[in-house]
């Protein structure tokens, strides 16, 4: 044991003395720590400025005055999709989907105001958050000062001696592999605190750690790498190009390889196209703002019965009323298998491209870092699924206020007569059926049970590189 | 000549360069076909949608009664058709729509909505031709380069062969020199196919190769400045990649950093609200709370805001269009706040040679910041086609004439 500590603190010594490590260390670690900063202070106000906003839109809904029920339907519901507090590591998809939602009766909307769309464009990788700091410049931090731990000897002909000394090759290998590890360790320090961070603002322990543990492992997948070649290369040249061959097709290649491959194997088509689709098949049901639809011609001869009364103007309900109640219940069904359908593709496009991390550690640490934080994609359409659940309880709610406390008689003239139209305005208590609304991450358990799939091939990844240096460090030759 | 001719026998026999060289060719061909095959489906979806569109148009229109209720329940399509060379950039378009619906309720409540793509893609980005010119094509040339001098130093050969040739730099130009315009050729020989195949404009292709080789040879200067250090080939890797990192990677980002915080927008939110409450609102006010504001906008139908009923359809227009004049200010400071951004990027962008080169490409393929702002302005002209159209009918109570609906404005026309 204490000779690996021995050969660790040389490595480490030598890269002490060495510029080109030296500098490398400074600038990753300074880069690192300015993205941490700029991407806490920026989630930061996000998280507060949309829970403000939710509560300013909750209280202008409860605050508007007596009118038509059915106004309200249409005078509609804000929701807003708060950044969870480990999005200060990976922001995900919050940049590229809407982060509001405007709700209101017999439409879905789409979310508003991505970042994406409304900050300048530089190509490149984008903004530098910590997640894509560890994600891509760690490894090639490593690669860099570490490409050399073993055939640095070799090529210096001192392995030869250190071998004769009785140091065996394994030996050489995991002491040189702890010094990587020390470096890589220092350089988790940042994603440690954010993490801790993270469970102060309320994240659940187990989810902060796993984070952590995510980009760890990530990070010694690079170590046991850049020890394995380092071991098999001849000169130093052939291994750094290799790892740099390596660190290219990993984070810069597969990515969006998997991206356009999968867009063109399974395309999505749209909101646009998916709304159309639907609407041939909604014409079937009937407008729901005119009870005199032929569609709803079963609805009201069932009412009529129920009541016994021959006219629908001596229903003891509104029957518009019940008309909007049903129509949008039947809407809504229909809408939100559309919707599925489509939210069913984009998972289906994303873990088709998730299996690229078969092919790129950098694929699987992204992947299973969005989820562990909550910024991945099912995340955000629960979002979408909570606030349709928030959006038809209130607009039923409204709807039922409709068919109970508006007199027929007046509902119908209200187009006409003012007096019939000051009379269907309903008191503004009745706005309390507007639920609160605050979104909150998945359960920790849950995050991890689906990013486990996702960090898979990171475990696999690390067994071989690790088994295959334990073996080849074995052979090692002078 | 002579030199030349050496040069290139020595290179070809050169294992390394050949694999370099066949990496950068088959990655430009397949980001150009899987940027063809994506454009292609773009193209296909359009169609669908313009098919289906036409169909619903129909249907809807054969049902109305009244002006009003015809505007209201006829949505109009729009879409941002891709160019012939927009299968070289894809761009903003997984981030910004190119297709959207729209009808003639207030704008600014429907403007914003995006029917954009699978957000896990925008976020990763896509490879495409730009993506491999501007941020892989530096790397490649600086595997190629980086030991020119140093491995032939390595080998004890670096005086000798300096010696033999005619100057002190021509050897290493002259290898240097062919590395690169290889490299450039294995890069665009896939981009004049595919563009010849799309149809691409040759002024398109010929900026995009003219730009592809001013950025490589860029490269091309900071590989020699790296190499005439006489560091050993590691460090020239080492220090040739930190150089890219610094300006693909982190300068980018830093002036997108700059861009947003120094041009800041307002709320998107707030746009949106002041419309919906001025919307809502319209409906407890007088009527010529309304009205007022819209014949400051609309002299011309002074004559015609006569409200007698608690509902009429031009007063429900009139509000639909006052509720946009009263988000305007609101509206026109995000939209130009969203363009000094872009124009700002632009300019930082020379900053960043590969950032420089990836908008330059975007803006030839439309498929930038600017062209999306450009389809949002196209939007916001169309729907006030409509406004116009509909207008000289709702106002003067003109009768219904179903059979004029088949002369609405089409967002193509």
């Amino acid at each position: 044991m204490k000779t690996l500590f021995t050969i660790a603190g040389g490595e480490i010594q030598l890269w002490r003395r060495t510029r080109v490590a030296v500098l490398a260390v400074s600038a990753f670690a300074i880069v690192l720590v300015v993205s941490c900063l700029l991407t806490a202070q920026r989630m930061n106000h996000a998280a507060e400025e949309r829970t403000r906003q939710q509560t300013t839109a909750e209280e202008t809904f409860l605050a508007q005055p007596e009118r038509h029920p059915h106004r309200m339907v249409h005078y509609g519901h804000y929701a807003f999709r708060p950044p969870p507090p480990l999005s200060i590591v990976d922001p995900g998809v919050d940049a590229t989907t809407g982060q509001s939602i405007f709700l209101e009766g017999h439409r879905q909307n789409t979310a508003m105001f991505s970042d994406a769309r409304a900050s300048a464009d530089l190509g490149g990788l984008g903004s530098l958050t910590p997640a894509l700091v560890y994600q891509f410049l760690l490894p090639l931090l490593l690669i860099a000062i570490g490409h050399g731990v073993m055939v640095r000897e070799r090529e210096a002909r001192t392995l030869g001696p250190l071998l004769a000394q009785g140091v065996t090759g394994r030996q050489l290998y995991a002491g040189k592999s702890l010094a990587l590890l020390g470096v890589a360790a220092v350089m988790l320090v940042p994603m440690l605190l954010l993490s801790a961070y993270g469970v102060l603002q309320g994240e659940h322990l187990a989810a902060s750690l796993g984070l952590f543990g995510i980009y760890a492992a990530y990070a010694l997948v690079w170590c046991s790498a850049v020890a394995l070649v380092s071991t098999l290369a001849e000169t130093r040249g052939v291994a750094l190009g290799v790892l740099a061959s390596l660190w290219l097709a990993s984070t810069l290649v597969v990515p969006p390889l998997a991206v356009a491959t999968t867009g063109v194997a399974v395309p999505s088509e749209g909101k646009a196209l998916s709304d159309l689709r639907m609407q041939a098949e909604l014409r079937a049901l009937g407008d729901g703002h005119n009870a005199a639809d032929p569609a709803f011609a079963q609805l009201r001869a069932n009412l009529l019965a129920q009541y016994h009364v021959e006219d629908v103007a001596d229903l003891p309900i509104n029957i518009r009323g019940v008309v909007a109640q049903s129509s949008e219940a039947s809407l809504t069904e229909l809408m939100n298998r559309y919707a599925e359908e489509r939210m069913a593709l984009e998972l289906r496009q994303s873990s088709r491209a998730a299996l690229f991390g078969w092919l790129s550690p950098t694929i699987a640490v992204s992947s299973a870092s969005r989820t562990v934080a909550g910024t991945d994609l099912e995340t955000h359409h629960r979002f979408l699924r909570e606030t349709e659940a928030l959006r038809f309880a209130f607009v039923q709610g409204l709807n039922q206020v409709h068919a109970e406390k508006l007199a027929y008689s007046d509902d119908i003239n209200r187009s006409r007569d003012a007096e019939s139209e000051r009379r269907t305005r309903v008191s503004t208590e009745n706005w309390r059926v507007l639920e609160s609304f605050r979104f909150e991450p998945d359960p920790a358990k849950l995050r991890w049970s689906r990013a486990s799939t996702d960090s898979l091939p990171l475990l696999v990844w690390l067994g071989v590189f690790i088994g295959l240096g334990v073996i080849s460090s074995g052979r090692v030759k002078p | 000549m002579k030199g030349l001719a050496r040069e290139l026998g020595f290179l070809l026999r050169d294992r390394g360069l050949l694999l370099s060289l066949v990496v950068a060719a088959a990655a430009a061909a397949v980001a150009v076909l899987l940027g063809m095959m994506e454009v292609e489906q773009q193209r296909a979806t359009i169609a669908e949608l313009l098919e289906a569109d036409r169909v619903e148009r129909e249907v809807v229109q054969a049902a109305q009664e009244d002006w009003g209720g015809a505007a209201y329940y006829t949505f109009h399509l729009t879409v941002d058709e891709p160019t012939d060379f927009t299968f070289a950039a894809l761009g903003q378009r997984d981030v910004s729509p190119w297709k959207h619906r729209i009808r003639m309720l207030a704008l600014e409540g429907q403007i914003y909505e995006s029917d954009a793509g699978n957000p896990d893609f925008a976020l990763i980005g896509r490879f495409d031709f730009a993506f491999v010119v501007s941020l892989l094509a530096p790397l490649l040339l600086i595997l190629l380069l980086h030991d020119v001098r140093s491995s032939e130093r390595a080998a004890g050969r670096h005086e000798w062969l300096s010696a033999t040739s005619g100057n002190d730099h021509s050897p290493w130009r002259t290898r240097s020199g062919i590395k690169v315009a290889l490299l450039t050729s294995c890069l665009l020989l896939p981009l004049w196919i595919g563009g010849l195949a799309s149809g691409s404009g040759a002024a398109d292709l010929a900026s995009a190769s003219l730009l592809t080789a001013l950025h490589l040879l860029f490269w091309w200067g900071v590989c020699s400045l790296i190499e005439g250090r006489g560091w050993n080939s590691s460090v020239n890797l080492v220090a040739a990649c930190g150089v890219w990192l610094l300006l693909a990677v982190i300068t980018p980002a830093a002036i997108q950093a700059v861009v947003d915080a120094s041009i800041p927008l307002p709320d998107g939110g707030d746009i949106v609200l002041t419309q919906r409450e001025a919307v809502n609102g319209a409906w407890d006010l007088p009527k010529e709370a309304t009205m007022e504001p819209f014949i400051d906008r609309h002299p011309e139908w002074a004559d015609h805001v006569e409200i007698s009923r608690p509902f009429e359809w031009k007063w429900y227009y009139a509000f639909q269009q006052v509720g946009d004049q009263q988000a305007e200010e609101l509206s026109l400071a995000f939209r130009d706040g969203r363009k000094q951004r872009e124009s700002l990027a632009g300019t930082l962008s020379w900053l960043s040679p590969p950032a420089l080169l990836e908008r330059t490409l975007q803006r030839a393929a439309q498929t930038d910041g600017r062209s999306a702002l450009e389809y949002e302005e196209r939007v916001r002209r169309y729907h006030a086609e409509l406004r116009a159209w509909y207008y000289p009918k709702l106002f003067p109570e003109l009768p219904f004439d179903q059979g004029l609906l088949a002369e609405v404005p089409d967002f193509s026309d």
